[in-house]
């Protein structure tokens, strides 16, 4: 009923081909987007935007990097937290030997810094695939980090041996830094986030997009079609590594301030492509809904307890949660191997024949 | 896109109900790590500030006549959780206790715009003895700079060091690197080589190869910056290749009992330099056992109590209530603000005479911090394990703060410079 397309008529291939061809579609998105670029900053509190809206929105986008590459090429990697980090230090060293430097151009050049990285360590992909590849990139994650320890030039000699986020501004407006609103940092997210995933949306649904998923589907044929699988596989590892790299600036620039180098280790990068997993593979929006599955809500529900007045004990809590979004995981998994994204496909297949259905 | 909408409403919602106050008490919140990879030296750091606060409240109804509220946020020791639990509490929070250095890194540059002052005893980054430039941060009563000079002169104590090796076994992190400025500092000063030995995050359980090293070099000590499960992995690899354990040494994060108490008598011998010591004669002790834990309110158990790590989260909450103490005495009144409890950290004055009245006898030596000194440098003792506890081995050690004061006030400089525009407290110089 409330998603009924009956009477919406295309009448020109443009208007089938749209990225929208249910009203709907657009009609939800412009709601969501109303919400997340106008509603929660009005509304939201210092805590939902530190431990909710942007830890989300970088999360989803260092998802949205991997699902570029997993997803849409088929290529499994490993080194997702590592690839971050070669984006949060570029940035890092740039504004530090520039200070002049406009933060938010930093933050998207950075990305071409770990772009760079992860073509070098996507060469072996033209050989190598699966889980050998996973290897291969589990070597880049080892690598790196090691790196982000003994390379002091990166850390600018710090005695902490860690990057810290100095005060930023644009125009007198501080953007990143101690001294940033946390509305500003969260539109900066945001803006980030939207410019990527409009990018990612046309890029994965045009040539570029059809050459990977050939590639990820059967890469033999793929090439008999014609199909260029290095020029496919290292544009694959170039995109997605640059969203990664841009993810990870945002990390530490927009979120958490300062960071250590074993923050970039394997842990991080489990955690996006379990995010990736959870939320579907060759999905936009599933990047969305597993990142609030395994980010936010574990933050929601470390407040339910004192919210409904439980007193429990903060510890308790913390092992109840782990047990809650484990079994959660495992649940969605169960009902739908796909992930969150073809959930909400079948839901919404399931919406418009309803409650009429054949 | 249903679920994202309804779940960050409801996110929302919680978020704002989450902040609910509670007046009339003092809110002193604690981002504990009962849970993760370093569970087994929080959990009796954690009973033991929670217990000393739990007897202030039960014994004397609080602080001044007002209840201390130090809530637990748990954190598993993960930066994430860190930043979770600190936005959560510092609504209402006049101090706060980051605890892990990844945790005390992100928060340190908020505290000047936050003003809420960091407590953060014996960790964290060695320059915030500088409290001019760090106004809002205390690593009171000593920080790992003192550590590793008390350590040296402990072993010179025993002969002099010059062209003696010594093996710095640490942990390849922030926190393992802390003392090598001072240690390089005092190699060069002594005539002792010094060879660190970085053990990897990843290899703490296993130290094989490092340990292969020291065989190899024969060192004449092994003075180790360890943490968690790296102290019981040293100890035990110490034990297997025979290395002498009384030439064997640790900061105070590596004199964790139970760590000890895997190897029993063969760790005899084994030293780590503390500024808290499990007195179970001082009066505090009694008054634990009567008000909390005859009543069924700590979490604790016998051989927990008995050991270093609980004494040292009393003293850790010991030191913050005299902290509280100093700024309702001076402000005159009971419910302090973040600003007040600021103030009072940068006047504890633990003199012997107010540690016995605090009935804290041998546990803690004197110190006293001021505006400008936000550690205070208490000294420690050299604890020795006996084959079944801990037991002094030295006198009251000092550290030689001035070999160090100029490097601190450089690093705290570049510091302040790099997170510019920082905020110092002019008005101390005046003082000192």
């Amino acid at each position: 009923m409330l998603y009924r397309t009956a009477g919406q008529f295309k009448t020109t291939y443009e208007a089938d081909q749209a990225l929208f061809p249910v009203r709907q579609d657009a009609v939800l998105l412009g709601v969501i987007l109303l919400f997340a670029w106008v509603i929660f900053p009005l509304t939201a509190s210092e805590f939902a935007f530190q431990t909710l809206l942007i830890p989300v929105l970088i999360y989803a986008l260092a998802s949205l990097g991997l699902n570029i590459l997993t997803g849409y090429a088929g290529q499994l990697s490993l080194g997702t937290g590592a690839f971050m980090g070669v984006g949060a230090y570029a940035c890092y060293k740039m504004i530090t030997l520039m200070p002049w430097m406009n933060p938010i151009f930093a933050i998207l050049l950075s990305g071409f810094f770990s772009a760079g990285v992860g073509v070098m360590f996507g060469i072996p992909s033209l050989r190598i695939k699966g889980f050998y590849l996973a290897i291969a990139t589990l070597a880049a994650q080892f690598f790196l980090v090691w790196l982000f320890e003994k390379w002091a030039w990166l850390y600018n000699y710090n005695a902490s041996g860690a990057i810290q986020v100095p005060n930023l501004d644009i125009f007198g407006l501080y953007v990143a830094g101690p001294l940033a609103s946390s509305t500003v940092q969260y539109y900066l997210v945001l803006g980030v986030v939207t410019l990527l995933v409009i990018l990612c949306i046309n890029l994965t649904r045009g040539t570029l997009g059809r050459t990977w998923k050939a590639t990820r589907d059967m890469d033999i044929a793929a090439e008999l079609i014609g199909i260029n699988l290095m020029k496919s596989k290292l544009t694959a590892f170039a995109v997605s590594s640059y969203i990664v790299g841009v993810a990870g600036a945002l990390y530490v620039f927009s979120w958490k301030g300062a960071a250590e180098p074993n923050v970039f280790d394997i842990p991080l990068s489990f955690q996006v492509l379990f995010i990736a997993i959870i939320g579907g593979l060759g999905s936009i929006l599933g990047n969305f809904l597993g990142a609030i599955l395994i980010v936010g809500l574990p933050v929601v529900l470390n407040l339910l307890p004192a919210a409904v007045g439980v007193p429990l004990d903060s510890a308790l809590i913390e092992h109840l949660n782990v047990m809650i979004v484990g079994s959660l995981i495992i649940f969605f998994l169960i009902v739908e191997p796909h992930g969150l994204a073809q959930l909400w496909r079948l839901l919404r297949e399931k919406l418009i024949l309803w409650p009429f259905p054949y | 896109m249903k679920h994202m909408t309804r779940l960050a409403l409801a996110a929302v919602v919680a978020g704002a109900t989450a902040g609910a106050s509670f007046a009339q008490e003092l809110y002193t919140p604690n981002l504990a790590y009962r849970t993760g990879p370093f569970a087994a030296t929080g959990i009796p750091l954690m009973n033991g500030q929670a217990d000393y606060l739990t007897m202030l409240n039960e014994r004397d109804g609080g602080i001044g006549g007002i209840m201390v509220n130090g809530e637990e946020c748990e954190t598993g020791y993960s930066t994430e959780k860190g930043v979770e639990c600190y936005e959560k509490t510092k609504g209402q929070a006049i101090v706060t206790q980051p605890w892990s250095t990844g945790i005390t890194l992100q928060v340190l540059p908020k505290t000047n715009v936050d003003e809420i002052p960091i407590l953060a005893p014996g960790y964290g980054f060695s320059p915030m003895m500088d409290g001019t430039t760090f106004q809002w941060a205390f690593n009171a009563p000593a920080g790992y700079w003192d550590a590793a000079d008390m350590i040296i002169q402990y072993l010179e104590s025993e002969g002099s060091l010059d062209g003696k090796t010594i093996a710095f076994l640490h942990l390849d992190h922030p926190f393992g690197k802390e003392p090598l400025p001072v240690l390089e500092a005092l190699a060069e000063e002594k005539g002792f080589e010094l060879n660190p030995i970085p053990v990897g995050l990843k290899e703490m359980q296993n130290q094989s190869a490092q340990w292969l090293q020291i065989r190899r070099m024969r060192p004449d000590y092994v003075v180790m910056w360890g943490w968690g499960a790296m102290n019981a992995g040293a100890i035990t690899e110490a034990v297997k290749t025979k290395f002498p354990m009384e030439n064997f040494l640790g900061v105070w994060w590596s004199g964790h009992d139970a760590d000890l108490a895997l190897v029993g008598e063969e760790g005899k011998g084994y030293k780590s330099i503390s500024w808290s010591f499990p007195n179970m004669d001082a009066p505090v002790m009694q008054d634990v056992q009567e008000y909390v834990i005859s009543k069924g309110l700590s979490k604790t158990n016998e051989t927990e109590m008995t050991g270093v790590f609980y004494a040292r989260g009393l003293i850790i909450s010991a030191i913050m209530a005299e902290g509280i103490a100093a700024a309702q005495a001076e402000f005159g009144v009971a419910e302090i603000n973040a600003e007040q409890m600021r103030w009072g950290l940068e006047n504890i004055n633990m003199t012997e005479a107010r540690i016995a009245e605090l009935g804290l006898d041998g546990m803690v030596p004197p110190f006293s911090t001021s505006c400008a000194d936000h550690t205070g440098h208490s000294g420690g003792w050299m604890l020795e394990w006996d084959g079944e506890k801990f037991v002094k081995a030295s006198d009251l050690l000092t550290a030689n703060v001035e070999n160090y004061e100029a490097l601190a006030a450089e690093k705290a400089d570049e510091y302040a410079e790099a997170n510019a525009p920082w905020p110092v407290n002019e008005s101390c110089d005046a003082m000192n």
